[in-house]
């Protein structure tokens, strides 16, 4: 068990114009569960690849229980890694692709046996032990891929999207699994995932990345109730929160010809002499209030779940009822009420619930 | 890769069991079953192929006045071993048959291994000059043979290993044809992620080519290993000159048979057929064995 510390590391792979992941600061503490989320392609594998050794760090450094490891090779950093297709070896039973690490690292016969049949009545394998991968289900695949890992009871554990191959309905029992297996074994784990779902639930902590920059690193919670900036504001959360632009008025953003209100030194530091600011409100924190009061939303869609509705619907003009503005505003309502599409609702947002950004640096603003 | 077929849960793996993915894309969806045009083609292709062989028995067993007549006689008869005796006396074709298998077993397990070697190494390793070097290894295949027999028998005249078994077996002991055939099975058959998992479990670059490079291209292995002991074991050219009929190979060993004033072809045909049995029994019995390797390689986890 140990703690993982990404100083100011930077991959820039050959032959491209900026780095795949750039100046990554990210401290994960003993036993923390981090999961690292974004969209495709912003360097979620590269990070985990340099923190495995897999990958060159061109600059920076990179820390294991305060061991700089920035220039071992894979098998001296003492971590284990569970691919995202596994990559179990194919000739290899079951038992002997879980045992493989151990024997070559010269663990007795005996003491390989104990750790495999532990690690396999953990993981529910016991009856698959003889077997190869190719006659295993890719849920049981999957869980021979974490066996793998912890038999050899290592300080991290990294995991590269470990249940995409799986079906929805497997993906979140197994999720489950996981995180419930990390916190038995309390090894500090790094998590790649561009499921945003799978982030909030598993994580202790989670780091958003994109275009190689960490946005922000944070509680699930704190994620989502102070994200750090537009973007993060954006990925987090679904459906999304809403996000709108608006030119500043007194007291407030104007939002079609309504007018939304936003303290004002806020508006003042947010704004940047710019006259114009972002703000954004998730779809639960609104409330429909009567005609005439708040901001008017022609509704489009609606979204029933059951337990909720979803109204997605545009700014609207609050005479003509008309959409001014194209932005989409996504509404969560009683399902039991919810108005029909075509009809305007007038909606406001509670206040506590209202994030609000600079335009031009996506920063949050409090 | 993660979906599991209807009756691939099985452990055993059937000989003749194409690997799945290409078969179903190959048919089309069309049932498995051959129907009867496939079979008459099939048995004309066998005919076709098996005809030759039986004409060497045929002309083994016959003297050479009996092949000019015609029609030329179309059964076996006991001739043969009249034959089979008249070449084994001409030339000592005991010891050229123990010596074509050392050569070509040699040959063969050393092309396996050099070429499975150097083609993982083109196929998965990063190093500098991996290009320059896989096109210096490709371009040796452009060089005909003909071309490097004199420096080639100059070097080997200078060890003093002329006559020698060594002499034919080192200058072939690795193929670039092999390299780039096993380097080609690699790229496709050998995901990067089985290396770097090799890699986080703490196997050295050799142990990884042990442990799981070479499992993983043992159906490519087998098919070199078929093709580079035919080919050694029928090289005519570079034995004849590098070895003499006192110590040669099958090859060289035949083309001092019924050489007189006319050729006896009988006896040439029965000689040929006993340096061609060898070679039959081994692949008729070893067939399956063969086939069943490659395939049960073949199916990827
Ligand atoms: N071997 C490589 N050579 C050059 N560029 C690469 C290489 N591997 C990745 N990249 C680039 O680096 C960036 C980050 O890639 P990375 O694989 O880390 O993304 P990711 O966040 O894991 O995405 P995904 O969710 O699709 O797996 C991408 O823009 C990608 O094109
Ligand atoms: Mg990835």
């Amino acid at each position: 068990m140990a703690t993982v510390t990404f100083d100011q590391a930077t991959r820039s792979y050959p032959k491209t114009d900026r780095p795949a992941v750039d100046a990554l600061d990210l401290q994960i503490d003993d036993g923390e569960f981090l999961v690292l989320v974004g969209p495709s392609g912003c360097g979620k594998s590269t990070s985990l690849r340099m923190l495995a050794g897999l990958e060159e760090v061109d600059s920076g450094a990179i820390r294991i229980g305060g061991r700089d490891v920035t220039d071992s090779p894979p098998k001296d950093r003492d971590i284990a890694m569970v691919f995202q297709s596994y990559a179990l070896y194919p000739h290899m039973t079951v038992e002997q692709n879980m045992g493989f690490a151990l024997r070559l690292a010269g663990v007795a016969k005996s003491e390989i046996a104990r750790r495999v049949a532990e690690a396999a009545a953990i993981l529910d394998l016991q009856d698959y032990l003889d077997r190869r991968p190719r006659a295993l289900s890719g849920g049981q695949r999957q869980r021979v891929a974490m066996g793998r890992a912890i038999v050899r009871s290592p300080q991290v554990f990294l995991m590269d999207e470990p249940l995409s191959n799986l079906d929805a309905k497997l993906r979140v029992q197994t999720r489950t699994q996981i995180a419930a297996l990390q916190r038995r074994l309390g090894t500090t784990t790094v998590y790649v995932t561009h499921d945003q779902v799978e982030a909030m639930t598993m994580g202790d902590r989670v780091a958003v990345l994109k275009d190689g920059l960490l946005m922000q690193c944070d509680t699930p919670a704190a994620l989502y109730e102070r994200p750090a900036n537009v973007f993060v504001a954006g990925f987090i959360g679904s459906p999304a929160m809403n996000v709108l632009t608006g030119e500043v008025v007194d007291g407030g953003v104007r939002l079609g010809t309504a007018v939304l209100p936003v303290p004002r030194d806020r508006l003042a530091r947010a704004s940047g002499g710019t006259g114009r600011v972002t703000v954004g409100f998730r779809p639960e924190c609104l409330e429909l209030v009567p005609p005439g009061e708040g901001v008017p939303v022609v509704v489009g869609v609606v979204e029933q779940l059951g337990s909720d509705a979803y109204l997605y619907g545009t700014v609207g003009d609050e005479r003509s009822g008309a959409p001014l503005q194209t932005s989409d505003v996504v509404v969560r309502t009683e399902p039991r009420h919810a108005p029909e599409p075509g009809q305007t609702v007038w909606l406001r947002v509670r206040e506590d619930a209202l994030h609000v950004f600079d335009p031009v640096s996506q920063v949050r603003v409090d | 890769m993660t979906t599991t077929l209807p009756g691939t849960g099985t452990t055993e793996v059937r000989p003749v069991d194409v690997p799945r993915g290409r078969a179903r894309r190959g048919r089309g969806g069309r049932s498995g079953k051959a129907g009867p045009v496939t079979y008459t083609l099939l048995t004309l292709a066998a005919l076709v192929s098996v005809f030759p062989l039986y004409w060497t028995v045929v002309a083994g067993s016959h003297t050479n006045a009996e092949l000019a007549e015609t029609p030329p006689p179309f059964l076996p008869s006991a001739g043969l071993f009249d034959n089979f005796a008249a070449a084994l006396e001409q030339a000592p074709i005991g010891k050229a048959i123990l010596n074509s298998v050392l050569v070509s077993g040699a040959i063969t397990v050393g092309t396996v291994l050099f070429c499975t070697l150097a083609g993982f190494a083109f196929a998965k390793l990063q190093f500098r000059g991996r290009g320059v070097l896989l096109a210096l290894v490709i371009g040796t295949m452009m060089v005909p043979t003909q071309l490097s027999v004199i420096p080639l028998f100059m070097m080997i005249a200078e060890l003093q290993w002329v006559n020698q078994l060594q002499a034919v077996i080192l200058p072939t002991l690795v193929s670039a044809f092999g390299v780039f055939f096993m380097r080609q099975y690699l790229i496709s058959a050998l995901p990067n992620e089985l290396l770097e998992a090799g890699r986080m479990d703490g196997a050295s670059t050799f142990r990884i080519f042990w442990s799981i490079v070479v499992p993983v291209a043992r159906p490519a292995m087998a098919v070199l290993a078929m093709l580079t002991f035919l080919t050694a074991w029928n090289e005519f050219f570079w034995p004849l000159i590098a070895l003499t009929t006192a110590n040669p190979t099958v090859q060289v060993a035949l083309a001092g048979l019924g050489s007189g004033y006319v050729p006896q072809q009988a006896v040439i045909m029965a000689g040929t057929l006993l340096g061609t049995l060898p070679v039959l029994i081994v692949f008729t019995i070893l067939g399956k064995q063969i086939v069943g390797g490659i395939m049960q390689g073949a199916v990827k986890g």
